[in-house]
Parts: structure tokens; C-alpha cells; sequence
């Protein structure tokens, strides 16, 4: 009789637990989820009440017809790819610098580190800025070229200045990822590699960049998982322009919602950003265990 | 030996140089908002020649900036607190009952993780609209609960299964049971891991846009920083020395919280991305 008692209570206490955190989260994303997948064979305007329900057609049309979201991918695909890369290379490099024992290092992260604490719509603003005005003066004092160019106005190099205020802004984030994981080389392992003669290239690609392995693994799944939603800096710094040119996948289906007003659409298109980042997600997780198994 | 120094001095500077110029635009916004428009206009690299403060108080009033910034309080401590209380505790109770059920709860927690906000936010705006979340500062605090409550439980059900369950029972033994066992014993114990969440979503809430553009920015009331900064770019659109001047007033408290708890706040970030 009593260990029923416990038994009971001890599922009420579980309730009592877990209930909090999992009514917010089917609120905050089971139930939207749900919703877009049955909106997104509607419709739906977003404000009238008329839903009708027109099966996959949504789907239909963005696989076939539909020239901004192509672009719009394309532009994402190229975007997340280069970002990777360059975010990582440079974070690379530059805490491999940092870790030299420098006196000024830890006041040095922090300065790299600074445009990962501002908001992104904000650090678009500042960045028009510097492209607009700040570009304009230099052109003027240095005469050189380069700061005449129409850093936001080509299609070309507004996709170089996205790409480029995008790493300025995470960089930091990166750099301390890769200087926790420097911590771990050890460093006897280094001077045994120097004893041996290797240069510091080579020590660097033979010794150091092996035992970073885990963190690249981190710091490329989380530029990846950033790189795919991009929206807020373009936002701020091109919207989208010029002439469509810089406009991702996000923005894309921000637009097609809430200023085209094709809700139903628009979350037919984000149903398809989700299945693509799960595949994403679920490719590199077990690409990684199975690397770290091997290991 | 003395190579080596001469070497790793000026390597220093090298990257002194770079941190400096890394940071230039930052310096430049800095102290262009103390020009007047035709002093930005005539030259945006030279320093003020009359620093001006009318920018200032112009855009202070405008956007009515003390009401923003308590908007923002607001807004993230409603959220922080949310994720914290609800997410330890469940992670707690999901990392001592070995279940299958408990599992599986587990399981469905820390799957939206992959669930990108724009695949959900037209849905989730409308949720927000039936439920009465939408335009109101207290209500969109609520809905960080949910949002951020995936990552928070993933690390604190890490960090508790590192927690020797001796200690919960040694409370026990004291008398305490349910949530009071978990406040005085566990929750303490748990401190490290609740910086981290807390420095992490902070930043998030904080700096968040899309959220805040989607629920409240109707209303010049319930407007945050970021929004506020958004919008007034967006009307004074080439008067740059105000422009320049909202920015300057919407990082000012990153900034000066960054410098103040500089070491803390980077330890936060590495030790989320490497656990989460």
C-alpha cells in the first residue's frame, strides 16, 4: 500500500518536472510545426479567414517555376560554402597566432570577439557605413580604386560584402573555439617535432592541426548551422538588393510571407529549409560519430 | 634566443595593428556620431573637430531610449529566468529517472534544436496571435521559454549526469523532498553549467531580431533596442550623424558589459559550443 503510494507520487513529482518544459516546447514548436505543414497545402492569405486546401501545388510550383527561391538557394549554397571556409581558415590562423604566448593575447581576443557580442541587423548598419561614407572619404584621401567600387550597388560585390561583414561579425566566435581547443596539443609533442627538425608549416599541418580535429568538427557543424539561416545582416546592409541579388533562402521565404502575403506559400517554402537542414544535420552527425569512432 | 623575442615582438605588433584595424569600423561609427552632418559629409576618417552631443539628445528623445532599454531588460530577464527554472529542473528529473518513457520525453525536448526559427516563425507568429503573446513585452519574453528550453535541457542533461546522486540522497536524508530537495541541493551545484546557458541565451535575447520584429514591433511602446535602432535607420535613412548615433546607443550596453565581464562571457560561449 505505501509503495504505491510512492509510486504515485513519485509520477506526480515527475510531472511536476518535465510538465513546465514540455508545454512550452510543444507550444514554441510542435504545434507551429504542425500548423505549417497543414498551411502549407493552403492557400492562405495570412489575414482571410477562406483557407482552401490545394494539396501539393505549393510544393509543385516551387520545384518547378519558381526563379527567386532557386536563386535564392543557389545564393545560400554559395554563401555557406565560402563562409565555412573562410570563417575557419582565418579563425585558424589567428589563434594559432594568438597562442603564441603573446603578451597582449587575451586583450586581443577580446578584440576579435567584440563583433560577436552586437547584433547582426545592427552590424549591417555599420557596415553601410563604412562601404557608403566610409569608402567614399578613403577614395578621396588615398585616390586608389578599390574604395570607388560599388561595394553594395553590383550584384557581385554586394555578395563579397555580405560574405565578408558575415565572417568579420562571427570570426571571434570562432577564434576561441579554436584557442580552447590549442590548449589541448600538447605542448612536449611540439618540442619533440621541433627536435626532429620539422619547420613550423610543418609542425603546424603534421602535429597541431590533427589534434584540432574535434574543434574543427564544432566550429564547422556551427558555421554550417549559421551560414544556412542567413537573413538579419542582409537585412540591414543590402535588403536583398541589388536587384534581388543578395536574397537567401530565409529572406526569401520572409518576403514571400509577410510581404507578399503568401502565407501559405511561404511556410511550404520553409518546410522545404527544414527537410533540407535536417539532412544537413543528420549527414554531418553521423559522418562525425562514425569518425569518432574510427578514433 | 634573442631572435625569438625580436620575432614574437614583432608579431605582437603585427597583430596589434590588425586587431586595431579589425575593429576600425566600430572606432569610426564611435566618433562620428559626435560630428555634425556636414562635418560627416566632408570627411568620415577625420576625428571630430568639434565634438557635439546634439545627436545625442536628439535620438535619446526620439526613440525614447530609456523605455527601449527597459523593453530589453524586461524582454531577457523574463526569458532568461524562464529557461533556466523550467529547463534545470526538468533535465534534473529526466537525468535521474532511468525510463524508457523519460527517454523518449527527453528524445522529443531536444529534437526542435534542429528546427530552424524560419521554418516555423510564420506559424509561430500565428500561435502567438490566438494566444494573446503577440505585441505585448511580457509575452514575448514568454515565448524565449520554449524556444531557447532545447539547448538549455541538452546541457544541464549532461552536466547532471556528472552529479554524484549520493548528494541528492544525502538531502533526502535531511528531509527534503520535490523541488525543495532540488533548489537547496542541486540547483547550487549546477552553477557553472547555468552561467554558460545564461551568458549564451543572454546574448541571444538580448540581440535577437526576427522574434521581436515578427511580435512587437507594432507599437513604439513595446519596441526593442535592435528594432528601434532598425526602424530609425530605416526613416533617417542617409542622416548619418543620427543614424550612426542610434547604433552607437544600441551596442553601448553590449560593449560595456563585454568589457566588464570579458573572461566570463568567453569562457560561457567555448563551453556551450563544445558541450552543445
Amino acid at each position: 500500500m505505501q509503495r504505491i503510494g510512492r509510486k504515485t507520487s513519485g509520477k506526480i513529482e515527475f510531472g511536476m518536472f518535465t510538465l513546465p518544459v514540455l508545454i512550452c516546447i510543444v507550444l514554441a514548436f510542435y504545434i507551429p510545426f504542425f500548423m505549417s505543414m497543414y498551411y502549407s497545402l493552403t492557400d492562405w492569405n495570412g489575414i482571410s479567414r477562406s483557407v482552401n486546401f490545394i494539396g501539393m501545388d505549393n510544393f509543385r510550383q516551387i520545384f518547378s517555376g519558381d526563379a527567386n527561391f532557386s536563386s535564392a538557394s543557389w545564393f545560400t549554397v554559395k554563401f555557406s560554402i565560402l563562409f565555412i571556409v573562410l570563417s575557419n581558415v582565418l579563425a585558424i590562423v589567428i589563434a594559432v597566432l594568438l597562442d603564441q604566448k603573446l603578451k597582449t593575447s587575451s586583450l586581443l581576443r577580446a578584440a576579435f570577439f567584440i563583433p560577436y557580442i552586437l547584433s547582426l541587423v545592427i552590424v549591417g548598419f555599420i557596415w553601410k557605413f563604412i562601404f557608403s561614407q566610409g569608402f567614399a572619404s578613403l577614395a578621396d584621401t588615398t585616390g586608389w580604386p578599390i574604395w570607388g567600387w560599388s561595394w553594395l550597388g553590383t550584384p557581385k560585390l554586394a555578395f563579397v560584402s555580405v560574405l565578408l561583414v558575415s565572417v568579420w561579425q562571427s570570426i571571434g566566435f570562432y577564434i576561441v573555439i579554436y584557442l580552447a581547443g590549442l590548449q589541448s596539443v600538447p605542448s612536449d609533442l611540439l618540442e619533440a617535432a621541433k627536435v626532429d627538425g620539422a619547420g613550423a608549416f610543418r609542425r603546424f599541418f603534421s602535429v597541431v592541426l590533427p589534434m584540432l580535429a574535434p574543434s574543427v568538427t564544432i566550429a564547422v557543424f556551427m558555421s554550417l548551422t549559421n551560414s544556412i539561416k542567413v537573413f538579419d545582416v542582409i537585412l540591414s546592409l543590402t535588403g536583398g538588393g541589388p536587384g534581388g541579388s543578395t536574397y537567401s533562402v530565409s529572406f526569401d521565404i520572409y518576403r514571400e510571407t509577410f510581404q507578399n502575403n503568401l502565407f501559405g506559400y511561404g511556410t511550404a517554402k520553409a518546410l522545404v529549409l527544414f527537410v533540407v537542414v535536417l539532412i544537413i544535420t543528420v549527414l554531418q552527425l553521423t559522418y562525425f560519430k562514425r569518425k569518432e569512432v574510427e578514433q | 634566443m634573442a631572435g625569438n623575442k625580436t620575432a614574437r615582438a614583432a608579431l605582437e605588433i603585427v597583430m596589434i595593428a590588425v586587431a586595431l584595424l579589425f575593429l576600425y569600423p566600430i572606432i569610426l561609427v564611435f566618433y562620428n556620431s559626435f560630428k555634425s552632418f556636414g562635418e560627416v559629409m566632408r570627411d568620415v576618417i577625420a576625428l571630430p573637430h568639434q565634438w557635439t552631443f546634439a545627436n545625442y539628445s536628439y535620438v535619446w528623445k526620439y526613440i525614447d531610449y530609456p523605455k527601449l532599454f527597459v523593453n530589453n531588460v524586461v524582454i531577457t530577464a523574463l526569458g532568461l529566468a524562464g529557461i533556466i527554472l523550467i529547463s534545470s529542473v526538468a533535465a534534473y528529473k529526466l537525468a535521474r529517472t532511468k525510463s524508457k518513457f523519460s527517454a523518449l520525453l527527453y528524445m522529443l525536448v531536444i529534437i526542435p534544436m534542429l528546427i530552424p526559427f524560419q521554418s516555423i516563425m510564420v506559424t509561430v507568429l500565428k500561435l502567438a496571435q490566438n494566444l494573446h503573446l503577440a505585441g505585448s513585452v511580457w509575452g514575448l519574453g514568454l515565448q524565449y521559454w520554449g524556444l531557447g528550453a532545447p539547448m538549455a535541457v541538452f546541457i544541464y542533461h549532461g552536466f547532471v549526469k556528472g552529479v554524484p546522486k549520493e548528494l541528492d540522497e544525502s538531502g533526502m536524508i535531511d528531509g527534503a523532498t520535490g523541488f525543495s530537495l532540488f533548489f537547496r541541493i542541486v540547483f547550487p551545484l549546477l552553477k557553472p553549467v547555468t552561467a554558460t546557458i545564461a551568458v549564451i541565451d543572454v546574448m541571444w535575447i538580448w540581440n535577437d531580431f526576427l522574434l521581436p520584429l515578427l511580435m512587437v514591433n507594432g507599437s513604439p511602446d513595446t519596441k526593442t533596442l535592435t528594432l528601434a535602432a532598425y526602424s530609425f535607420v530605416g526613416q533617417y535613412n542617409t542622416d548619418w550623424q543620427y543614424t550612426m548615433t542610434a547604433v552607437v546607443m544600441a551596442v553601448l550596453p553590449s560593449i560595456v558589459v563585454f568589457i566588464l565581464l570579458q573572461k566570463h562571457i568567453v569562457k560561457g560561449v567555448t563551453a556551450g559550443a563544445v558541450k552543445g
